[in-house]
This record gives C-alpha cells, sequence and structure tokens, in this order.
C-alpha cells in the first residue's frame, strides 16, 4: 500500500483532485527585531522580490531574488525567518500569548519557536524540546541568531515531557509526521501507509502525553505537514474520544477538516479543524483544542 | 560572570549583569529572565539569552552579547553597505569602507562592527590606523561576524 497512485487514489476519494505543487519560498518578518526598520523596503533595494501573504499577518512570498533569502545580513541579523507560508499559521492561532507559559513540544529546527516568540514579545517562557541531538543544534541556532531570550531548551522526547512537572497554559504541537510530495519530491516513492500508521500512533503518544501537562483552560493547537488522515482528523477524533478534549473554532486559511474518511463517520466537531491541500503553500493541517468542559 | 565582564572592558565598556539571572553551565553563559529561572532545570540544553562561552581559557562571545555591548559605550566602527557585505563574509577592514569611528583606535583593541542602520555584525582587532591616507590599508581584523551562523551549519 503505497506509490503513488495509491496515495492519489485516496486523496480523490478524500475530495481533492492531485496536482504536482511547489510550495513557494516565504518568510516571517520577526516583530520584535525588526519593528521600525522597514524590512520590506530594505530587502527589495537588494533586489528581492516581495509580496505580501493574504492570510498571514508578518508573512511575505519571495519570488525573483538577486541574492539568496538565507544569506543576508537581514536574516543573519535574525529581523526575519524563513518560514513556509502554511507553517506560519499554527504558532498564530493561539488566544494571547503573552504572559502564558508555552510548551513548543517538536520544536527543531526552530522556526515556530521563534514565531512563539515573536508572539509573546520575547517575553515569558516557553519549554522547547526536541530529541534529535543535530537537530537541536539547528533550533539552538536559529534561537541565537533572532536574539531569543524567552525559551530554554531539552533534549526531551516530547512523549516524556511530563516528567518535567510543569502546567502549560499553551502547548504547540507541531508533531513529527510523514510529510507530504509538495515539499519532498521524492514523496511518493519514500511513504508507505505503513508509515503513516507508525508516525500517527506516535503522535497520539504525543497528544496524550500533552494533555497530561495542559494547564486547566489551556490550548493545545495541533498540527502536521501530512495530508494523510490517519495523521490528522483520525488522530483528532481519538483525541476527542480519549482524552476528552474538544475542537475550537479557528479563523485561517484552508478547508474544513474531514469528517467522513473512506466511508467512517468522525466527531462532527472535527469541521472546525483546517485542512490544506497543496497550491501556494505545502500540505497542512491544524487543529485548536481544549479540555471539554468540567474535565480535570 | 567574570569572563563577560572582562571582554566587554576590552571594547572600553562596562556592563552591569544581575548575577541572579546569569547561569553558568558547562562554560557557557546564560542570562534567564524570572519566569524562565522558574521552569529551568540544571539539565537544559540551552536556556534564555546565550552569552558566550569560554574554551580553553578564552571567553567566545556571542551575537547577544556583543549586541548588549553595543548599547553601551564602546568601541565602534561604522560601515558602508559593501564593506559590511564583505565583514560578513569573513573579510578585514580596509579605512575605505569605514564611515565612522568611535572610541578607541588603539592598535590591539577590540571594536563592534557596526553597519549603517546600528546594527551589530561582529567585531574586530583594530589593526591599523583610521587615516585617510591609509585607505587601501586594513584597519580591523575580522574576528568574529555574523557569516559564522552560515559556516556553522554548513
Amino acid at each position: 500500500m503505497s506509490g503513488k497512485e495509491f496515495f492519489i487514489n485516496r486523496y480523490r476519494q478524500l475530495g481533492w483532485q492531485f496536482k504536482p505543487v511547489q510550495a513557494r519560498q516565504a518568510i516571517r518578518i520577526n516583530q520584535s527585531n525588526a519593528k521600525g526598520k522597514n524590512l520590506p523596503e530594505r530587502l527589495r533595494g537588494l533586489g528581492v522580490e516581495l509580496e505580501k501573504i493574504p492570510f498571514l499577518e508578518f508573512g511575505y512570498w519571495v519570488g525573483k531574488s538577486k541574492v539568496s533569502a538565507g544569506a543576508t545580513a537581514e536574516y543573519l541579523l535574525g529581523l526575519y525567518s524563513i518560514q513556509e507560508a502554511a507553517a506560519q499559521i499554527p504558532a498564530a492561532l493561539f488566544s494571547n500569548l503573552k504572559n502564558k507559559p508555552a510548551l513548543d513540544a517538536c520544536a527543531a529546527p526552530g522556526g515556530k519557536t521563534v514565531q512563539l516568540a515573536d508572539l509573546m514579545d520575547n517575553r515569558g517562557s516557553i519549554v522547547a524540546l526536541d530529541v534529535d541531538r543535530r537537530r537541536l543544534a539547528a533550533l539552538t541556532n536559529h534561537l541565537e541568531r533572532c536574539h531569543i531570550r524567552c525559551a530554554v531548551v531539552y533534549p526531551l522526547d516530547a512523549r516524556r515531557v511530563s516528567g518535567l512537572n510543569l502546567k502549560f497554559e499553551r502547548i504547540l504541537l507541531d508533531v513529527p509526521c510523514s510529510g507530504n510530495f509538495a515539499s519532498d519530491s521524492e514523496w511518493f516513492s519514500r511513504r508507505t501507509l505503513k508509515d503513516v500508521e507508525r508516525n500517527a500512533k506516535v503522535q497520539r503518544e504525543i497528544l496524550a502525553e500533552a494533555v497530561k501537562c495542559l494547564a486547566d483552560n489551556g490550548e493545545i493547537v495541533y498540527s502536521t505537514c501530512s495530508l494523510e488522515p490517519e495523521e490528522d482528523e483520525q488522530n483528532i477524533d481519538w483525541a476527542i474520544k480519549n482524552l476528552s478534549l474538544q475542537v475550537q473554532h479557528v479563523d485561517c486559511r484552508g478547508d474544513a477538516g474531514l469528517t467522513d474518511v473512506f466511508g467512517h463517520q468522525l466527531d462532527e466537531s472535527i469541521a472546525m479543524c483546517k485542512r490544506i491541500w497543496p497550491a501556494e503553500t505545502q500540505g497542512f493541517f491544524v487543529c485548536k483544542l481544549k479540555r471539554k468542559a468540567g474535565q480535570p | 560572570m567574570k569572563p563577560l565582564t572582562a571582554f566587554a572592558s576590552k571594547f572600553g565598556a562596562q556592563i552591569a549583569l544581575n548575577p541572579e539571572f546569569i547561569v553558568e553551565k558547562a562554560q557557557r553563559y546564560y542570562l534567564l529572565n524570572p519566569q524562565l529561572r522558574k521552569v529551568a532545570r540544571a539539565d537544559f540544553y540551552y536556556a534564555g539569552l546565550y552569552l558566550g562561552k569560554v574554551k580553553n581559557g578564552v571567553f567566545f562571545p556571542s551575537f547577544n552579547f556583543l549586541n548588549m555591548l553595543a548599547v553601551v559605550a564602546a568601541n565602534k566602527v561604522v560601515l558602508d553597505l559593501k564593506a559590511a557585505w564583505l565583514f560578513i563574509c569573513g573579510r578585514d577592514l580596509f579605512r575605505r569602507g569605514i564611515l565612522k569611528v568611535q572610541g578607541s583606535q588603539r592598535k590591539g583593541d577590540f571594536a563592534l562592527v557596526m553597519n549603517e542602520f546600528g546594527e551589530c555584525l561582529g567585531f574586530g582587532m583594530i589593526v591599523g590606523g583610521f587615516e585617510a591616507a591609509g585607505n587601501n590599508e586594513v584597519a580591523v581584523q575580522n574576528v568574529l561576524d555574523v557569516g559564522d551562523f552560515l559556516r556553522r551549519e554548513g
């Protein structure tokens, strides 16, 4: 159960007609560092074509460019991050992050950690975890480059986070996933349904562990860049039934989450999740969760 | 703490750091805010604002620490756009690319290297004079520049 035809047929059954796409390069301006610096004009002065992304507050598409967006002085000074457009959505979905202890459970390479810090005015606390030492180096370089002062990083598997004995009011679960063909040209030859199911199991374990650390009235944002419903809607359906979580309305780009997956009916509230089929962005899935009222 | 203040003094800068919020781990120094101080356990990998590390008895500052020095009085040179780019690429500074000098001009002293926008690109050691006659001579030797972020991961 693998191969391009197999997956394309699944997407068709889910209501989407496959078309080959490649996600556009995007940047996100780090407000804490770039405030008052008129960064878009500075970059245009260097020969970088920029186009405001209509569904993001601080995001720009990068068009033709005389220089590499990852090698300008402005990038090295942390004035902006290179961050795929759909990947800029999850951190922006939390309601008021300021003064809320936050957890970024699968943090490397750090784009979303930096974004969370930026939304928190670089104050308060973010606990950022990752388990891979090489990825931790990328994460900490990112934090240093962007002058982040409110994050603490542990080399820890997200499935063990309750061992920190901390409660968080905002938890970002941008979980490890199977990815999608728009950001990996070899995706169809690399992935099988078995990989998807294995990832879905790990994602459920991370969700279950995160709930143990969620403060009363706290929020979880769950996201993947997978198009496979096992990692998306079906995991959220499982979380609703097993972790006493409920889906919250979010206002962002994307189609309604699927409630009929290959003939299986899922909880109706999953329609409030957002599924982004690849077009200008890569594929993405995002969902905001809270505890059901009256649940410990 | 001492390596930090000693390093600052090489730029003619005095810096006030609250020891309560400075954490040293494996000869690396971090500045933590009060909220982080509460949640940071001893086994962290990285925390707060990374300030620099001591290796073989020598202090290597972070860019965060250089930025902190840049806001207090310190030796500085300000570069034009072209010289700023060459500096980021690891090159030494010729007199002709320097727009302004602030603080010491003594050979052997350190100076922060700034761009026209007042942003700190790194630091260097003063090795030559700043007189216009020496336009084609190296005035500041590159010690550390922000291009290091690319070289680290390359």
